[in-house]
């Protein structure tokens, strides 16, 4: 054998990485066969609820070919609603989360008065609100407030321990420089609590991508990956909806691995982490 | 020249936020070596829940215009708080600071100050950084722009007027500290042990740079240091204080012109008697 691995090579790093991580996935797909096939045994099925990878990817290609069984909606589709309805809750969670964490961050009274609020409510896992706001706001905006639920708590946390945080030299500093309050709060304290906010939305958009699709599953509203789930397990098609969880899975992996990177690149940008 | 807009708002110790720039100008009709700015009485007691500490008692004296005057001491004696308290970050428990005919109730662009940590702004570039009080008192942007670049040229960084301040050593982050402070033309320059967190070679360069920027400048500068042998170098006066609670134990005035010669008998000499008559009174630590 030529070869030898060399620890000190990127390109050998690299090939080992994607080795080991093609070999995880080879042994996921073969546990995920193997359990399969348990479950149908020993509930004497025909067919398994815990559809094989096989069937799953088979129905995934259908899916993409030709859209839904029933209905020939493209996945697309599908997949829109649910996106769009994270991306509304999202932007409510932010524009709210943002004035309220700054001002909580900045005055000790509001801190004060508006901490047992959050520590109150922030435990509740936001899928428990699921049945009360559909109720309340209809599916689809219900749906938006369990993701808003979801995503705005780790935001607010991050943005008033982003605020409290602060370097107060940099305060005085610029108070040295000539720099009124107004001036203090936008050109030093909101700069300097981006890097923390990027990480809020990091941690909130994991949060949320768990809500949405959580939400969907209570929802009447006919739309959305989550309730493609749904609706596919109660017609017995397995393999469609582990097609859908796997769309689930790869979504919620770019979600996260796109506000990574956007949180890395801000941060550096801010001058934190270098 | 236009008329400095100085904007003294509220009366209340505090409120009070001088915002404008080129406020040396405000200060124009005092003659250089007369008095700029009169500290009376100082005094500041920290209080904790359990205990009172006097910090500062008694501080009084008169910096003249174009002075540079150094203020030594023991670690921890007071020092960063007298200069804080005429910066106006801190309220001091008794006493008055004037600067011409204002008494200082507040911070403000007319002490510009020079941190011991920098304090400079981590997501603006050094350009930026110099910018900020400028920004901050609304100067137009060309002006900011060709003053902020002359005052980086004179600080030796105009290869860096775009980088990020991590990409900076310590020293080159403290000459933006300095151009930042400086370019605004406060009345008074405030320097927190500037030079403290840099290693000795840096900190000789930084010294004479120092030196190079404020000669012919009329620049007034109030120097906090614990380095004997830096206080000399620079200053006019050196101000030595006494244990907590601080107050002036004697002011030994420097004769010689700058820049100076540290290898000189004389600065030497009276190196060594400061230090021995520091040890002697059991001021300084060690």
């Amino acid at each position: 054998m030529g070869f030898k691995y060399d620890k000190h090579n990127k390109y050998h790093r690299f090939g080992r990485s994607c080795l080991i991580t093609a070999v995880s996935l080879f042994v996921l797909m073969w546990v995920w066969w193997l359990t399969s096939m348990i479950i149908q045994r020993s509930l004497d099925l025909n067919v398994s609820p815990l559809a094989t990878p096989q069937d799953s990817f088979a129905a995934l290609f259908e899916l993409m070919k030709n859209g839904d069984p029933m209905e020939h909606r493209s996945l697309w589709s599908w997949v829109w609603s649910s996106l769009s309805k994270f991306i509304r809750g999202f932007i409510l969670a932010l524009v709210i989360a943002l004035p309220v964490g700054l001002l909580m961050g900045n005055f000790k009274l509001v801190r004060e008065f508006l901490t047992p609020w959050v520590e109150v409510v922030r435990p509740i896992a936001p899928i428990a609100w699921a049945p009360i706001l559909v109720i309340i706001f209809q599916a689809t905006n219900g749906s938006i407030m369990v993701v808003f639920i979801g995503i705005f708590f780790p935001l607010l946390t991050n943005i008033v321990f982003g605020v409290q945080k602060i370097d107060s030299t940099l305060i005085d500093a610029a108070k040295t420089l000539g720099a009124s309050d107004g001036q203090i709060f936008l050109k030093v304290l909101v700069p300097s609590t981006v890097p923390y906010l990027m990480n809020g939305i990091k941690v909130g958009l994991g949060v949320g991508w768990m809500c949405i699709v959580a939400a969907e599953l209570y929802n009447t509203s006919l739309s959305g990956i989550g309730y493609f789930v749904k609706f596919m397990i109660d017609n017995s098609s397995y393999d469609y909806a582990f097609a859908g969880i796997i769309i689930i899975a790869i979504l919620g992996l770019l979600t996260t691995g796109v506000a990574e990177y956007v949180s890395k690149v801000v941060s550096r940008r801010m001058g934190v982490d270098a | 020249m236009s008329e400095p807009k100085i904007k003294i708002e509220g009366e209340k110790w505090g409120k009070q936020r001088t915002r404008a720039d080129r406020t040396d100008e405000l200060y124009a009709h005092i003659p250089e070596g007369e008095t700029l700015m009169k500290i009376e009485n100082l005094r500041v007691v920290y209080r904790t829940d359990d205990k009172e500490t006097v910090a500062v008692d008694d501080f009084t004296i008169d910096i003249k215009k174009g002075e540079l005057v150094s203020i030594i001491g023991p670690s921890g004696c007071g020092k960063t708080t007298i200069l804080r308290s005429i910066a106006g970050l801190l309220q001091p428990t008794s006493g008055t600071i004037m600067i011409g005919d204002n008494e200082i109730k507040g911070p403000g662009s007319d002490r510009g100050m020079v941190f011991q940590d920098f304090a400079l702004f981590p997501w603006r570039t050094v350009k930026q950084n110099v910018q900020f009080g400028m920004e901050m008192a609304g100067v137009p942007k060309e002006e900011r722009e060709e003053r902020a670049m002359r005052y980086i040229k004179a600080v030796g960084l105009e290869r860096f007027a775009d980088s990020r301040i991590h990409e900076l050593s310590g020293g080159m982050k403290q000459r933006v500290g300095i151009a930042r402070a400086l370019v605004m033309h406060p009345a008074v320059t405030l320097m927190d042990e500037p030079f403290g967190a840099l290693d000795a070679q840096t900190r000789n360069i930084m010294q004479e740079q120092l030196v190079k920027i404020i000669t012919h400048s009329e620049r007034t500068i109030l120097f906090v240091t614990h380095s004997v042998d830096e206080a000399l170098y620079l200053s006019d006066r050196v101000v030595i204080l006494t244990k907590r609670p601080s107050t002036i134990h004697t002011v030994v005035e420097v004769p010689w012109d700058r820049p100076r010669d540290r290898t000189n008998p004389e600065f030497t000499k009276l190196r060594k008697d400061i230090l021995a008559y520091l040890e002697d009174q059991n001021v300084m630590d060690n």
